[in-house]
C-alpha cells in the first residue's frame, strides 16, 4: 500500500484501516511502506497519534519502526524524544533499537550520547559491529582518536571483527595528525591485517598511502608496484620475506596435520593404522623427496587423454637430474585397464618412487605428510585446493600456517594450449611463491599487498599488486 | 451456539485476543477489547478529542502520561538481577520487537539458551522453541475445534438414532496389538536378525541423538506391523546412555516389554563375522540382492553435519563386509545426501525381504531426492545423464553471468 502524502486525522486513518484486507497488521504494513518510501515523519507521527488514541499505547515494534524512519532522515531531536520515551517505558531495550539509536546519534552533534547508549547496550549483550563502528567513526571524526582506539581494542577483545571500512576511516581521520602514540596504534592496525592475512582493497590502500605521506616530518613516500617472482621489490630493491615457516611453526604444522588431518577422530576414516604405519616406514626409508605428486589428480589434467599417459607426461616434465620424485596413487592403478597400462606404469616406477594406498583410503593426507616430512625444500603437485583438509585443522592460527605453507610449496600443473607441440610444453607449472604475500615491514619500509575492488578474487588467489612505502 | 458463547466469554475474560482473531470473531470482539485496553487517563483524552488542528505530538504525551504509574511499579519491584532474569528481560524485548521468540520459556530452556556459544546459535534455538510453541498452540486449537464438532455431532445423533449392534466387540486396537506382538515374538525365535549399531553417541549432538531415537521408534513400529518382522538387535547399547534416556521418553514402561534384543555387546560378539554386512552409504560396494542368510547392520546415527566415513570406519576397524544401497543404479538421483533415515532403511529392508523387488523397495526413498526410476539400459541412461549435466552446467553458467551482471553495473562490463 502507498502511504499518504500528508498527515491524516484519526477518522481518515480509521477509514484506511477498515478498507485494508487484514486490519490487524495495518499499522505494521503501513509503517513498513513508509520506511520504504521514506515518507515525511509528520505522516508517521499522525499515525502514531492515531494509534495512541485508539489503543492507549504504542507498541514497541512500532516505536522501533518510527525510529528507523527518523534515523533514515537524520531527525536528531525526534530520535532523542523516542529514546526518552523508550527509556521510561522499558527497563532495557533490545539490540535493534540500540543499533538504530547509536547509528542515528553518532552522525549528529549528540554523538557523545551514542557512546552512553553503547555503554548501556553492553550491559545486556555484546553490541553489534555496526554500533561499534558508528561510535568509532564518530569519535575519530571529532579527532578523539584515543577514544576511538579504545573502542577498537574493546571490539577486538570481544571477538567482534571490524570491517575494512572502519579500519580505513582510522587512516582517513588521522591524516596529518602528529603523535608517536597514534602512529603506533595505526601500525597496530597494519599488523592486524598481517596477522589475519587480510588484503586491503585499492581505496583503502590509497588511504594508507596518504596517511603515511602526511605524517609531519615522517618523510614517507609510497609507490605502487608489482613484485618480481624473485621476491624483490623493484622500487626499493628490498627482498620480501620468504614464505618459509619458522622451525617451530613447521613442526607445529606437521604435528597438527598428523593429529587432525590423518588421524582425526578415527584413523579408520581416512586410512587404517596398518596402512599409515606402512606408509611411514616407506617414507622414512627413502627420505628426502624433492617433489611429491598426487598421481590421480595429475592423471586427470587432460580429460581426453589416457590417464596414465597424463601422469607419464607430468613425471617427465618434472623429472630433472637428481630430483627425487614420490608419486602417490591407489592400488587400482596397478591393474591393467584401458586407462592404466602396466608397461607405462613400470616405466614410470623406474623414474620415481610410488606408493599405492588402498582404494578406499584418501591419498591427500599422505601427500601432506610426505611433503612435510621431507623438509622445507620439498614441494607437492596437485590441482586440489586441499580445502577439506585445511578445514580439519581445529584453530585458525594453524589454518593460516597451512595456507602460508601451501602457497609456498604447492605447484599447480595446467595444460597450455592444445596446439602446442608435444613434449615439455604440454604442462606449464605455476610455481610456488618464493615470497610471502602479507603486509610486512622492516621499520624503514612497509610493503602492503592490495587487491582491486572490482577484480574477482578467490580465497586461494593472492594479490600481485603492492604498495611500497619507504622512508627517505 | 451456547458453547460458542461460553467460549467467547472465556476468551474475553482471559483476553486472549489473538486467539479470538484466529476464530474470525473479531468483529464482535473489537469494540469490547478496545474499552478493555483503554486506560483511565485516555478516556479523558478521548472526550476532548475533536479539535480542528492535528496535534502531531499527541502520542508522545500519551506515552509519557501512561508511564508514571508503571515506573513507580518497576521501582517498587525487588531488583533481583541474576543472569537469568536479565536474559528473560532481553527476550521479552525481542518478542516485543517482533522477533521469533517463544512466549513462555522454562528455566531450563533459558539456561540452554544462555549456554549457546554464539549469537546465531542463540537465535536458532529461539526460533526452534518459537516454532514448537506455535505448533503446540495450533494443535491445541484444532483439538478444541474437533471436540466442539464432536459434541455437536453427539447432540444430533443422540436425538435421532440409537447405536447399531454388531456381532464383534469393538476392540480393534488391542486385538491388533496382540497379533503384532505374537508375530514379533515369533520373529525373536525364527526371524532374520537386523542389527542397529548404537555406538555413535559421541559423534552426535543431543538433538541428533533425539532424532535418531525418534527414527528408531518409527522403524520399530513399522517392523512390528509387517507380515514377517525382523528380529531387531540394538548392539553396543549402554545403559544410562543418551540413547537409553531418549528411548525411555518415547516408550516409558513399554521399553522393558519391547520384543527386541538389546545388548551392550558388539555385533561381532553376537554373530559370526562372515555373516555380517555393514550397510553404509560410503561403502564402495553396491548391494545387488538381499541375502536372507546374512545379518545386516545399520548405524544408528543422524549426521546433520555430514560426517563422511564414520560408519565405514567402524566396519573397517572390525574387518566387516560393507554394502551400499544401489540408489544410483535404480534411481535418477537429483539432490540430497545418499544417506537415508533409519525408518526409511527399515521400510526398504522389509520390502526387500518380502518381495526382493528393488523398485518397490526404493519407493521409500523420499521423492524429492530423485527424478524417477531407471527403466532403460545403462548406456542410454548415461546419455541422458550427460545431457542433464550439460544442461545443468549451462544453467549454472548462465546464473553466474546473471549474478555478475547484477553485481557489477554496466560501466564495468563495458570497460
Amino acid at each position: 500500500i502507498q502511504p499518504p502524502e500528508k498527515p491524516l486525522q484519526a477518522e481518515e486513518w480509521n477509514k484506511l484501516r477498515e478498507n485494508f484486507q487484514s486490519p490487524e497488521v495495518f499499522e505494521e504494513v503501513m509503517f513498513n511502506s513508509m520506511i520504504r518510501c521514506n515518507s515525511h515523519i509528520d505522516v508517521a507521527k499522525s499515525l502514531l497519534t492515531h494509534m495512541a488514541e485508539r489503543n492507549g499505547d504504542v507498541a514497541y515494534n512500532m516505536l522501533v519502526k518510527y525510529l528507523t524512519l527518523c534515523v533514515q532522515q537524520g531527525q536528531v531531536s525526534e530520535i532523542c524524544d523516542v529514546y526518552d520515551i523508550m527509556k521510561v517505558r522499558f527497563k532495557i531495550l533490545e539490540m535493534g533499537a540500540y543499533n538504530l539509536l547509536i547509528k542515528g546519534l553518532s552522525n549528529s552533534d549528540q554523538w557523545r550520547m551514542a557512546l552512553t547508549i553503547l555503554e548501556e547496550a553492553k550491559k545486556t549483550m555484546i553490541p553489534s559491529r555496526t554500533s561499534y563502528e558508528s561510535c568509532m567513526k564518530a569519535a575519530s571524526r571529532h579527532k578523539e582518536m584515543k577514544l576511538a582506539f579504545e573502542l577498537y581494542h574493546e571490539m577486538l577483545a570481544k571477538n567482534v571483527v571490524p570491517t575494512l571500512d572502519v579500519l580505513q576511516s582510522f587512516f582517513d581521520f588521522s591524516r596529518g595528525m602528529k603523535g608517536a602514540e597514534l602512529q603506533k596504534k595505526l601500525f597496530g592496525i597494519l599488523l592486524y591485517l598481517r596477522e589475519n592475512q587480510i588484503y586491503p582493497h585499492k581505496t583503502f590502500m590509497q588511504s594508507i598511502k596518504q596517511w603515511f605521506e602526511s605524517i609531519p616530518g615522517g618523510n614517507w613516500r609510497g609507490h605502487l608496484t608489482t613484485i618480481k617472482d624473485s621476491g624483490q621489490c623493484p622500487v626499493c630493491n628490498h627482498q620480501l620475506e620468504d614464505s618459509d615457516l619458522t622451525e617451530q611453526e613447521y613442526n607445529n604444522l606437521s604435528e597438527r596435520i598428523i593429529r587432525d588431518v590423518i588421524h582425526g577422530t578415527d584413523t579408520f576414516r581416512k586410512t587404517t593404522p596398518q596402512e599409515f604405519e606402512a606408509f611411514q616406514t616407506f617414507v622414512e626409508n627413502r627420505l628426502p623427496f624433492d617433489i611429491v605428486i598426487d598421481g590421480l589428480n595429475v592423471s586427470h589434467i587432460k580429460p581426453r587423454k589416457m590417464q596414465c599417459k597424463n601422469l607419464f607426461d607430468a613425471i617427465n616434465c618434472l623429472a630433472k637430474e637428481n630430483v627425487r620424485l614420490l608419486v602417490l596413487g591407489r592400488k587400482h592403478m596397478l591393474f591393467n585397464s584401458s586407462n592404466w597400462k602396466t608397461e607405462i606404469m613400470k616405466e614410470m616406477q623406474s623414474k620415481a618412487d610410488f606408493f599405492f594406498a588402498e582404494n578406499i583410503s584418501e591419498d591427500d593426507p599422505f601427500l601432506l605428510y610426505a611433503t612435510l616430512r621431507s623438509g622445507k625444500h620439498c614441494k607437492f603437485v596437485t590441482r586440489d585446493f586441499l580445502r577439506d583438509h585445511k578445514a580439519c585443522l581445529s584453530d585458525s592460527l594453524t589454518r593460516h600456517l597451512f595456507r602460508k605453507w601451501q602457497r609456498g610449496h604447492q605447484i599447480v600443473l595446467f595444460t597450455s594450449g592444445e596446439g602446442r607441440p608435444m613434449g615439455f610444453s604440454v604442462f606449464s607449472q605455476q610455481p610456488a611463491f618464493r615470497y610471502d604475500c602479507v603486509v610486512q615491514t622492516t621499520g624503514d619500509t612497509w610493503h602492503i599487498p592490495y587487491k582491486d575492488v572490482f577484480e574477482e578474487k578467490y580465497s586461494y588467489e593472492v594479490p600481485r599488486k603492492w604498495l611500497c612505502i619507504q622512508k627517505k | 451456539m451456547q458453547s460458542a458463547n461460553m467460549l467467547l466469554k472465556k476468551i474475553v475474560r482471559s483476553s486472549v485476543l489473538s486467539f479470538a482473531a484466529q476464530h474470525g470473531m473479531k468483529k464482535d470482539l473489537f469494540p469490547l477489547s478496545r474499552t478493555l485496553s483503554l486506560s483511565l487517563c485516555l478516556k479523558q483524552d478521548n472526550s476532548c478529542k475533536p479539535s480542528e488542528k492535528l496535534d502531531l505530538d499527541a502520542w508522545k504525551k500519551v506515552m509519557k502520561s501512561g508511564l508514571q504509574e508503571e515506573v513507580s511499579e518497576t521501582v517498587s519491584e525487588p531488583q533481583e538481577h541474576s543472569g537469568l532474569a536479565a536474559a528473560r528481560e532481553t527476550l521479552e524485548m525481542w518478542r516485543l520487537a517482533g522477533r521469533a521468540v517463544p512466549e513462555n520459556m522454562s528455566e531450563e530452556q533459558l539456561k540452554t539458551f544462555m549456554e549457546r556459544p554464539s549469537k546465531s546459535a542463540k537465535k536458532k534455538y529461539l526460533k526452534f522453541l518459537y516454532l514448537k510453541e506455535l505448533h503446540k498452540k495450533n494443535d491445541k486449537r484444532k483439538m478444541e475445534e474437533k471436540r466442539e464438532r464432536k459434541l455437536e455431532a453427539q447432540e444430533q445423533t443422540s436425538k435421532t438414532e440409537e447405536t447399531k449392534k454388531s456381532p464383534f466387540v469393538c476392540l480393534w486396537a488391542s486385538t491388533m496389538d496382540k497379533a503384532y506382538n505374537w508375530r514379533a515374538a515369533q520373529s525373536m525365535i525364527f526371524g532374520q536378525p537386523l542389527v542397529f549399531d548404537m555406538s555413535f553417541e559421541n559423534e552426535m549432538s543431543v538433538q541428533e541423538v533425539a532424532n535418531t531415537v525418534k527414527q528408531l521408534v518409527m522403524g520399530e513400529g513399522c517392523n512390528r506391523r509387517s507380515l514377517d518382522p525382523f528380529h531387531i538387535h540394538f548392539c553396543n547399547f549402554k545403559d544410562e546412555s543418551l540413547y537409553h534416556r531418549e528411548f525411555l521418553k518415547h516408550y516409558r514402561e513399554a521399553w522393558s516389554k519391547l520384543l527386541i534384543t538389546v545388548t551392550d555387546q558388539c555385533y561381532t560378539e553376537v554373530f559370526p563375522k562372515d555373516k555380517l554386512i555393514y550397510l553404509t552409504a560410503d561403502s564402495p560396494k553396491v548391494m545387488k540382492t538381499f541375502d536372507h542368510n546374512k545379518i545386516y547392520i545399520v548405524g544408528s546415527m543422524v549426521d546433520r553435519s555430514i560426517k563422511r566415513g564414520v560408519s565405514l570406519a567402524r566396519a573397517k576397524r572390525l574387518g566387516l563386509e560393507t554394502a551400499a544401497l544401489p540408489l544410483e543404479k535404480y534411481l535418477l538421483w537429483n539432490t540430497g545426501a545418499k544417506n537415508l533415515t533409519l525408518d526409511q532403511m527399515m521400510h526398504i529392508l522389509l520390502t526387500l525381504k518380502d518381495t526382493a523387488d528393488w523398485k518397490k523397495a526404493l519407493e521409500f526413498v523420499p521423492k524429492r531426492k530423485y527424478c524417477g526410476f531407471v527403466n532403460k539400459p545403462v548406456s542410454e541412461l548415461k546419455k541422458t545423464l550427460d545431457l542433464m549435466n550439460t544442461l545443468k552446467l549451462e544453467k549454472r553458467q548462465q546464473e553466474v553471468q546473471k549474478k555478475f551482471a547484477k553485481n557489477y553495473s554496466k560501466k564495468y562490463i563495458l570497460k
